[in-house]
């Protein structure tokens, strides 16, 4: 008997996946959830989670896409750091007047900064969703010290649960909740661990 | 109590660095925690559901282990199954070895730890390195995991920074705990960038989608496991749940039981490998589902541990933890948790003293965010322990005597008189010193005695 056979036979007979399913859905029936800081407006409710210590991202709010280089060099210039970044091969950066930054061929691994369209942004906690595509790599928004994510007003939602891929599961969903962080040595929280050290979200609209 | 046990007690509470290093980080978990749960009043509420999600889970495990591995299979993962820890290494290794694999990334993972991964995989000659900063900290130490959530827990920041300092190509010149971290990040970089390998655990597994979720603050998990052209999880057959809205319920109760944060920085969903035109990515993936014991755990009354979410909390808030920390304990899993799931796992008869190192306060149950009923399977392995024999000769005696004296009042209450004398010539207040009974005030004071019994001065008529 393989060992599938094996651990299925001691877990019993399976039962009718539709009365499971019903089952399963009930338990989610008026599920409790904390009221975040922010009231009701879905974007005071998001900015209010963003400076939550523990997410620890800025923001810049711009009009349209037009504005983005312009809010990205402002935002770099205020730090101090380089004009430069890496920008992902995603349409709607081709449009845009980047001359006044250097764009970077190659995603820096450890310093520098990359530019990321985020799909949605959860108000309850100030998640970033992205989904991996051809036109959305996974890499880059791990290994740079700046992590500058683009949102879409209309992209904001309530709830975690809002958020999930409507259609066909991605490669990988994931959730940026803040900047790279660790409290392994005595509990003390330090940022930038692994992955970036600064987080930045432009909205538009 | 066993020797082995007793001695690494006695090590643990002598070690003044390791009682100030879990304080440092214990109390602030527990902190945070208190904070985060108190902003939640529907706290208790959603901890009930989150136990009937499990516990519906677990009575239908097969289920929905059979839809979970449809569903990653058509993802294009290639799913395993292993009854056993070393039927799991040995998959992982063969993976390795086809992959033609020198060295493997890991991001933190307690199953690994259980099925003894880091020495399967040293044995075959493939090169390991730990990401999360507390495994890379204990990899250079050559120790084990002392806590779930915080496996380098029982090292002091000195003690840290020493290490660094003997290992590290490019130490910290600063004596802080942000440099210390700078210096861990350059030293790791190019080893996760390099590997060929990742591989990992998983924090849930969704059953109707086939994805694979891991959670970690430093985005170690990310950089560990996309980067490799193989991706090998090992999870437990426990950490299924129906769809990805039961996992974002019981991702909520995580995060705040174990950091006090609302959610943890990166939370992954992987669903197979690479697909066209992506630009990175496993060429493979591997998900080898575990059993090694559960299955029987579920059926010999622990059906309730297998709720559990691997949070922490529970260690954080018990005072024997606190007192002796995580390696005392022996097993791969620390505190109360580890204390119902090392006899399972390893066997009664070698971890006996774990259920009855506990002050049954209660407090695990009442922090767990799956209200798993700790102090009752504790009790239920002492119960078990006592049926089948294992509690020592003395232990069986000594109890014996005293229910033979419990039930003639008379003669218990002149030896309670005898008792209370022979104590107060030890000393008044406190007793540093005892006869018979060296075990208790080797480590502490006992307290003396009032100068007569309850049921004495009832009889005198103070009531």
């Amino acid at each position: 008997m393989s060992a599938r056979d094996a651990i299925l036979a001691r877990l019993g007979p399976v039962r009718d996946p539709a009365v499971l399913a019903a089952e399963a859905a009930a338990l989610l029936a008026g599920e409790e959830r904390e009221r975040p800081a922010g009231g009701e407006d879905l974007v005071a409710r998001f900015l209010a989670q963003l400076g939550q210590p523990s997410v620890a991202a800025t923001h810049a709010r711009i009009g349209s896409l037009a504005e983005l280089p312009g809010a990205v060099s402002g935002y770099l210039a205020a730090e101090g750091a380089e004009p430069a970044l890496w920008l992902p091969p995603d349409a709607r950066v081709a449009g845009l007047d980047w001359s006044g930054l250097t764009r970077l061929a190659d995603c820096p691994i450890d310093d520098g900064a990359v530019l990321a369209f985020a799909r949605a942004g959860v108000a309850e906690t100030g998640s970033l969703v992205f989904e991996t595509s051809p036109e959305a790599p996974m890499l880059p928004n791990f290994l740079a010290l700046r992590h500058i994510v683009v949102l879409e007003v209309a992209g904001l939602v309530r709830w975690l649960e809002d958020a999930a891929p409507g259609g066909a599961v991605p490669r990988a969903h994931y959730w940026v909740t803040g900047v790279s962080g660790t409290t392994d040595i005595e509990g003390t929280y330090v940022r930038g661990a692994h992955g970036p050290r600064f987080l930045h979200v432009v909205l538009v609209g | 109590m066993s020797r082995a046990f007793d001695a690494r007690v006695d090590a643990a509470l002598a070690d003044r660095q390791l009682k100030i290093a879990v304080e440092r980080t214990a109390g602030t978990a527990e902190a945070k925690r208190g904070v985060a749960i108190g902003a939640w009043p529907s706290f208790g509420a959603a901890r009930e559901r989150a136990a009937a999600i499990k516990d519906h889970v677990i009575a239908n495990l097969g289920a929905y282990l059979v839809q979970f591995e449809a569903a990653a299979t058509a993802s294009g993962a290639t799913v395993h199954w292993a009854q056993t820890a070393d039927e799991a290494c040995s998959i992982v290794v063969e993976i390795c070895r086809k992959a033609g694999a020198k060295s493997v990334a890991r991001s933190k993972s307690m199953l690994g730890e259980e099925i003894g991964l880091p020495h399967a995989l040293e044995a075959a000659g493939i090169g390991r390195v730990e990401t999360d900063l507390a495994e890379h900290i204990i990899q250079l130490a050559g120790e084990r995991p002392s806590h779930i959530i915080w496996p380098a827990m029982h090292k002091t920041r000195e003690q840290v920074s020493e290490l660094f300092h003997a290992r590290h190509r490019e130490p910290h010149v600063e004596e802080s705990i942000v440099a210390m971290a700078a210096s861990a990040r350059r030293q790791l970089r190019g080893e996760m960038l390099g590997a060929d390998v990742g591989i990992s655990g998983a924090n849930f597994l969704i059953a109707d989608s086939g994805q694979v979720c891991t959670v970690t603050n430093e985005g170690n998990a990310e950089l560990s496991l996309v980067p490799p052209r193989v991706h090998i999880v090992t999870a437990g057959i426990e950490k299924l749940v129906p769809s990805m809205d039961h996992a974002v319920h019981l991702l909520r109760l995580l995060a705040r039981s174990a950091t006090g944060a609302a959610l943890t920085q990166y939370t992954t969903f992987y669903a197979g490998p690479k697909r066209a035109g992506d630009h990175d990515g496993p060429e493979e993936m591997h998900i080898v589902l575990v059993d090694n014991g559960r299955s029987a755990m579920r059926d010999d009354g622990l059906a309730e541990m297998l709720r559990c979410i691997r949070c922490g909390a529970c260690m954080n808030h018990c005072v024997v933890f606190r007192q002796i920390g995580g390696h005392a304990y022996g097993g791969t899993y620390p505190g109360p948790m580890g204390s119902v799931l090392t006899p399972a796992l390893d066997g009664l008869a070698a971890n006996r003293d774990l259920p009855n190192a506990c002050t049954m306060n209660g407090k695990c149950q009442e922090v767990c965010p799956v209200a798993i009923p700790l102090p009752t399977l504790l009790r239920g392995w002492r119960e078990k322990s006592w049926r089948e024999g294992l509690e020592p000769v003395t232990l069986r005696s000594g109890l014996g005597l005293w229910a033979w004296a419990a039930r003639r009042p008379w003669l218990y209450r002149a030896g309670v008189r005898w008792a209370i004398r022979a104590m107060r010539l030890a000393g008044r207040g406190w007793i540093a010193k005892l006869p018979f009974a060296g075990g208790w005030t080797g480590g502490r004071d006992f307290p003396a005695p009032a100068a007569e019994s309850f049921m004495d001065r009832y009889r005198k008529g103070e009531r």
